[in-house]
């Protein structure tokens, strides 16, 4: 366990040397924020306008639900696999005697850290500036529902990016052709981050329902905002746990089988 | 007066031709790798159709997007894909700037005859943007042919793309020579880009003061709004002046910071 948190306390450490990176980084996200939150705010422009289920209130809540959901789940280390497969350097981890999927999800929740830091201060920042209509949550069993959905949401991510991750194992040329796919265009536009999924007509949703991406933001979201109750919360959650074992399995077999192909180009 | 014009025109045929040899190789370079340029091409395809679905089943839920129809809205987005694929297939190489500067191979492209600005600048054209290109031509016709502009305006769109194109260009000249000073290219590059996908939507959705700092400050409305606007007929006058009087202020004081950052240049790389 201590070495872990070694692991955790170097990788935190780690993010502070490209300090001028990570802030332009967290520039790029406030800027992203910027186009969807006006977005909105045009097309609710009207007070008392309801539309696709929401009302002016609870479509910004998901707005600014973004920074601190996206923080939470989409900030992650674990997309530099693919690179250290196809230069080879993973040979040198799988030589110590540490678990490399542990020693990335420790990694992945030390940048998941710094960053929900850095959300909060841009939350506060856009709030004041903005000064959007907010609600506010107050049944417990909701806030505890949409913090477990989180927990499922990071662990998801977590996985298919180790599945992306292990195409290098074949096609070393082809790791960030695999991310760009998966995580550039399916996330962004699949899992909410660019806009509630409820704006799609209801059979495009209930397909992508049975998807992994939406309970990435769009559910967790959904959860606190008080949308989804009683038998359609229970199968959301049911759905996102179910989506964590299958993808445990089959990541576990693809780098069963990508480490026999493996022949460690670059070392 | 003859003599200066076969001089241009010499000099022209010059840089085509070696525009011609850098994008060839460039071109090779992508093909080698069929795999990957079917991935990114299928990437880029699916993002295209994901945002005209979202645009249009936004706008038929809502009625309309800051007084503008679903037609018209998808018409803003083309507009801005078009000034945005453009850029990104003649400026590709300014994402691999930053290395020629870290390693010192910027030093062998001073040493040659060539401006070293059009070699950072187009050295390395996009081949996958450059088969976007067409089929975005064409549905960015399409479209437009459905808001019936007149001539005038068609005229008017085209030459607000052309003063598009030059503040798009300008903004690449800045980063290159941000790059030189900083050693920073890759988040300037990805932020200059954050800015201008706000112009993805029509500028009319964000509220003062951020508004006027979009059209006038950074002109990202100039670049990807005005050109559409123009077609449906609300760009007056003034706002052509403004908008080509702007664009070609921009181009100038970027080649002026160029020059500027090439005096800091110190070669410690190499």
């Amino acid at each position: 366990m201590n070495k872990y948190l070694q692991v955790f306390k170097i990788s935190f450490q780690q993010e502070f040397a490209y300090r001028i990176s990570f802030i332009m980084w967290r520039v790029r996200n406030i800027l992203q924020i910027f186009v969807v939150f006006f977005l909105w705010d045009t097309i609710f422009y009207f007070q008392g306008r309801e539309l696709f289920g929401y009302d002016r209130e609870k479509i910004l809540t998901y707005v600014f639900g973004l920074i601190f959901v996206k923080a939470f789940v989409l900030s992650s280390r674990a997309q530099d696999v693919s690179g250290e497969i196809s230069r080879g350097e993973i040979i040198n981890h799988l030589l110590k005697p540490i678990s490399y999927f542990k020693y990335w999800l420790t990694r992945d929740l030390s940048s998941k850290v710094l960053n929900l830091v850095f959300a909060a201060g841009e939350f506060s920042f856009l709030y004041i500036i903005l000064k959007p209509p907010f609600y506010f949550q107050s049944n417990p069993l909701y806030i505890v529902v949409f913090l477990v959905s989180i927990c499922a949401a990071i662990l998801t991510y977590f996985l298919l990016l180790f599945i992306v991750d292990s195409i290098p194992f074949w096609a070393p040329e082809m790791g960030w052709g695999g991310h760009f796919l998966v995580t550039v265009i399916l996330v962004e536009f699949l899992s909410g981050s660019l806009f509630p999924l409820d704006i799609l007509p209801i059979t495009i949703q209930n397909v992508l329902n049975f998807t992994p991406f939406p309970y990435l933001i769009f559910f967790p979201l959904q959860v606190y905002l008080g949308k989804i109750t009683g038998i359609l919360l229970f199968k959301g959650l049911v759905i996102s746990f179910a989506w964590i074992l299958v993808m445990w399995y089959l990541m576990k077999r693809i780098w069963e089988k990508g480490l026999k192909a493996y022949q460690a180009y670059g070392r | 007066m003859a003599d200066k014009l076969r001089n241009s025109t010499r000099r022209l045929n010059y840089y085509l031709r070696i525009w011609l040899v850098m994008n060839k190789n460039a071109f090779m370079m992508v093909l080698a790798q069929k795999k990957v340029l079917v991935i990114f091409l299928t990437g880029k395809i699916i993002r295209f159709a994901f945002y005209i679905a979202f645009l249009f089943f936004l706008v038929k839920g809502a009625g309309s997007l800051a007084g503008y129809n679903s037609t018209q809205a998808i018409f803003f987005f083309l507009s801005f894909l078009i000034i945005d694929t453009t850029s990104q297939f003649l400026f590709r190489e300014v994402y691999r700037f930053r290395s020629y500067v870290v390693n010192g191979d910027f030093d062998l492209i001073l040493a040659k005859p060539v401006s070293p600005l059009f070699r950072v600048l187009l050295g390395g054209a996009d081949v996958i943007d450059l088969i976007t290109l067409p089929p975005l031509f064409f549905a960015t016709i399409y479209v437009g042919g459905l808001l019936s502009p007149s001539l005038a305006e068609v005229c008017i769109y085209l030459l607000l793309l052309v003063s598009g194109f030059l503040i798009t260009t300008a903004f690449h000249i800045i980063v290159i020579s941000f790059g030189i000073i900083t050693l920073e290219v890759d988040h300037t590059i990805m932020i200059y880009r954050d800015l201008s996908s706000m112009g993805r939507f029509p500028i009319d959705i964000y509220k003062e003061p951020l508004k006027s700092i979009l059209t006038y400050f950074i002109p990202v409305a100039l670049m990807m709004s005005f050109p559409a606007k123009g077609l449906m007929g609300l760009v007056g006058p003034l706002g052509i002046i403004i908008s080509v009087g702007i664009s070609v202020a921009a181009l100038i004081i970027s080649l002026r910071f160029w020059e500027y950052a090439l005096k800091q240049y110190t070669s410690a790389s190499s």
